[in-house]
């Protein structure tokens, strides 16, 4: 089978709009939580991780129709796909599938109009709340797709698009595929998560003894991948290769995640074996480390069952950007390959002292000029939807 | 590699977890109807099912009828479901808007998730397989199901549990009208073979299938293959269904019948039937949404309904749409559609 690579990704988070923004916020230490902006709550004891744009200003930049019907979800998304899309200089002559992660889909909309919805009012939201409205929006931002799928599996959806759409390449369904994932914040989840008792008050610590919890983050990222062959015989140049991926399942609770880190340690080992690489072979992991007492402790644990005593240097970028949920394994995965080709390990923040019961150290400062050959990105969901994918070097 | 479907288990407005439809349907007139429920008690303990909403209750019986009596380790669960448990998301939602952002119960939260239906049925079998979950619309279940005959195909899997759940809630149901899903009058068979209003009548489908890899006794029919189109021209749609029938070694002639997703709705209607005035003139067509409602997950009917038709090598003639020859069938194709936008097309054989 020929290699699967990425030739264009896109991004827009917290840290800024387009991998230059992001990446400049990651080697400058800077990250981006703060107070509540755009969304309507009354939580501002909450920090999040906004995007500055304003749904009106990406309308703007992306030369929508003023009166659009769209929601932030959407919007956050066509901003990264169409980076994507240009950097890889992918067009509809190629049999091309998008595949999107979202669990918010419209809801912020229709938290802010769901009473009106009954009196027959703003009803042109209705239709854009679920997930698969959204993805047909972004979508049609490239000239003809051949097919178009939609994953919600919380935290992981962006990843599983990853996976699907590679699984569609390998099997022939698809010559390219556009993935990730896209997530606005919103009154519902940020409520739910503040019910679950899983967000810090505070900047969040991933991997600390302390830790409180997770921020919220909202974003997209993309990346377009295909065949080796594919991009070469285009003239489109790879940027690396997506070497291995796993989706597995922890099985064991709807939100808490198992004391061994089953689910955890079976997608980072498929993904290894899927690669062909050995454990030692992994330079840096891109953690999920969401900085709630139970992820960072079972990933630990797991990180550990894979790696024994030859821990890579890993850090959680979660830090920087919040927990941007469905979009984040598409976020890291952007900064994984950012990364990867700068040689920048980017930090850890907020980190003091180790998690007792396993001794683990993230990278707290940004490492510059490292030679990294192989990256690993992390993704865990509730429902334990866990899955893990690597990227390599061209070699 | 083949792929077979072994089982398949259905809980809809028809008799729940039977095919009793097949030889004596409920014959619905109205415009909204809910799943007739077996007893759960069966399935899950009454503790449990407290904490449940009725949607995670109908997948798990769904999913467990369908796996009754096979023991092999499933290597996936895949599900398709347009909207996820939204009885539990109302809940959240409504309880947010009318006490504030306080004291919010995080156990309607944990059930929010499109994924919770997967994971549960995860949890309560153990299986630390591939897990994921499709929130495409009116695809949803196509995808899902295209998602495990791609892994079949590439070797990943032997096994797998492909499910469609989708619940209609009363309120939903309200904003689905107030944006014409649904016909103002209540819905007939007639208005299915003279669509003249627009608008369906809504339905709810909580449905699971056991594939695997090698035939037994039970299996209900071979899944030859599948694929999923946006917005196909005619060609495109005409090249997909030929490559289906080429890969399958079968000529056009060979297709015994195909399945429709017919909903009364002239604007969904007419996409099917001029495709087939083009390409299956003659062939018997099949329509299967006049007894279990228009719905996300209600393509998952149409692979239902052609699967146990394979397996009774019969289709019965209050679900035949049009008459063509009268033979066992051997091969279905079941088309569906989404709003003219997402296709998907699959072929099934015994």
């Amino acid at each position: 089978m020929d290699s699967i690579v990425v030739t264009g990704m896109g991004i827009i988070c917290g840290l800024g709009c387009g991998t230059r923004a992001v990446f400049d916020a990651l080697r400058a230490g800077k990250p981006a939580i703060g107070k509540v902006h755009h969304l309507r709550t009354s939580h501002e004891e909450l920090p999040v991780s906004e995007v500055a744009m304003s749904n009106e200003e990406m309308i703007g930049m992306l030369r929508l129709p003023s009166d659009m019907v769209v929601t932030r979800t959407p919007l956050l998304g066509m901003v990264a796909f169409r980076q994507a899309v240009e950097q890889s200089g992918l067009t509809d002559a190629v049999r091309t599938a998008f595949v999107n992660g979202t669990t918010v889909g419209g809801m912020e909309k229709s938290e802010q109009y769901y009473l009106d919805f009954f009196e027959g009012k703003h009803t042109e939201y209705i239709a854009a709340h679920d997930c698969g409205a959204g993805t047909e929006q972004i979508g049609r931002l490239f000239g003809h797709l051949d097919a178009m799928y939609t994953i919600s599996t919380a935290c992981s959806s962006a990843t599983n698009a990853l996976i699907t759409g590679a699984n569609l390449i390998r099997s022939g369904k698809a010559d390219a595929a556009i993935v990730g994932g896209t997530e606005s914040l919103s009154k519902f989840h940020l409520n739910g998560f503040n019910s679950l008792m899983i967000l810090d008050h505070e900047p969040c610590k991933p991997f600390d003894k302390n830790r409180n919890g997770l921020n919220l983050g909202e974003g997209a990222a993309y990346l377009v991948i295909e065949t080796a062959e594919r991009a070469r015989k285009r003239g489109a140049t790879p940027l690396c290769e997506l070497s291995g991926y796993a989706n597995a399942c922890d099985a064991f609770h709807q939100t808490a995640t198992s004391p061994d880190g089953e689910g955890p340690f079976l997608a980072m080992t498929g993904a290894l074996n899927r690669a062909g690489l050995k454990p030692a072979d992994i330079d840096y992991i891109n953690a999920h480390g969401t900085g709630t007492g139970n992820n960072d402790l079972c990933e630990s644990v797991a990180i550990k069952r894979v790696f024994g005593d030859r821990v890579p240097p890993f850090s959680s970028t979660k830090s920087f950007t919040g927990h941007t949920t469905s979009a984040a394994g598409a976020v890291e995965a952007v900064i994984s390959i950012l990364s990867l080709t700068n040689g920048f390990i980017p930090a850890n923040l907020n980190f003091s002292s180790a998690i007792e019961e396993s001794g683990l150290t993230p990278v707290t400062k940004g490492l510059s000029d490292v030679d990294l050959r192989h990256v690993m990105s992390n993704s865990f969901g509730f429902g334990g939807n866990d899955s893990s994918c690597i990227f390599s070097k061209i070699s | 590699m083949a792929v077979y479907i072994q089982s398949a288990a259905q809980i809809t407005i028809q008799s729940p977890l039977c095919d009793d439809w097949f030889t004596s349907p409920i014959r619905r007139e109205g415009r909204y109807f809910r799943s007739v429920e077996p007893d759960f008690k069966a399935f899950i303990d009454p503790m449990a099912s407290r904490r449940m909403g009725r949607l995670l209750k109908r997948a798990i019986a769904s999913a467990m009828t369908a796996l009754e009596g096979y023991e092999v380790p499933l290597d996936a669960i895949v599900t398709g479901t347009g909207l996820g448990c939204i009885e539990t998301t109302e809940k959240f939602l409504n309880a947010m808007l009318r006490d504030g952002e306080q004291a919010l119960p995080p156990s309607f939260f944990m059930q929010s998730t499109h994924n919770t239906i997967g994971s549960v049925i995860a949890q309560r079998l153990k299986c630390h397989g591939y897990n994921n979950t499709f929130t495409h619309r009116g695809t949803s279940f196509d995808c899902a199901l295209q998602d495990v005959l791609v892994q079949f195909e590439l070797g990943d899997i032997s096994s797998a549990l492909v499910c469609a759940n989708d619940e209609m809630t009363e309120a939903y149901f309200q904003l689905f009208d107030q944006i014409g899903y649904w016909k103002r009058e209540d819905v007939t068979e007639d208005m299915f073979r003279h669509p003249a209003t627009t608008g369906s009548f809504a339905g709810e489908v909580s449905a699971a299938f056991l594939l695997g890899g090698e035939p037994t006794e039970r299996t209900l029919c071979r899944l030859e293959g599948m694929e999923l189109l946006y917005e196909p021209t005619d060609e495109r749609f005409l090249r997909c269904v030929e490559e289906l029938l080429r890969k399958a070694g079968i000529e056009k002639t060979e297709v015994d019948a195909v399945v429709c997703g017919y909903n009364a709705d002239p604007s969904n209607d007419e996409v099917y039937a001029r495709r087939m005035d083009l390409y299956f003139p003659q062939t018997t067509q099949i329509y299967y949404k006049h007894l279990f409602g228009e719905g996300f997950s209600a393509s998952a009917m149409g692979y239902y309904v052609a699967a146990t038709c394979l397996k009774r090598g019969e289709i019965p003639a209050h679900i035949r749409y049009r008459e063509g020859k009268s033979i066992r069938p051997k091969h279905i194709l079941v088309y569906n559609h989404f709003q003219n936008r997402d296709h998907s097309v699959a072929l099934l054989s015994c």
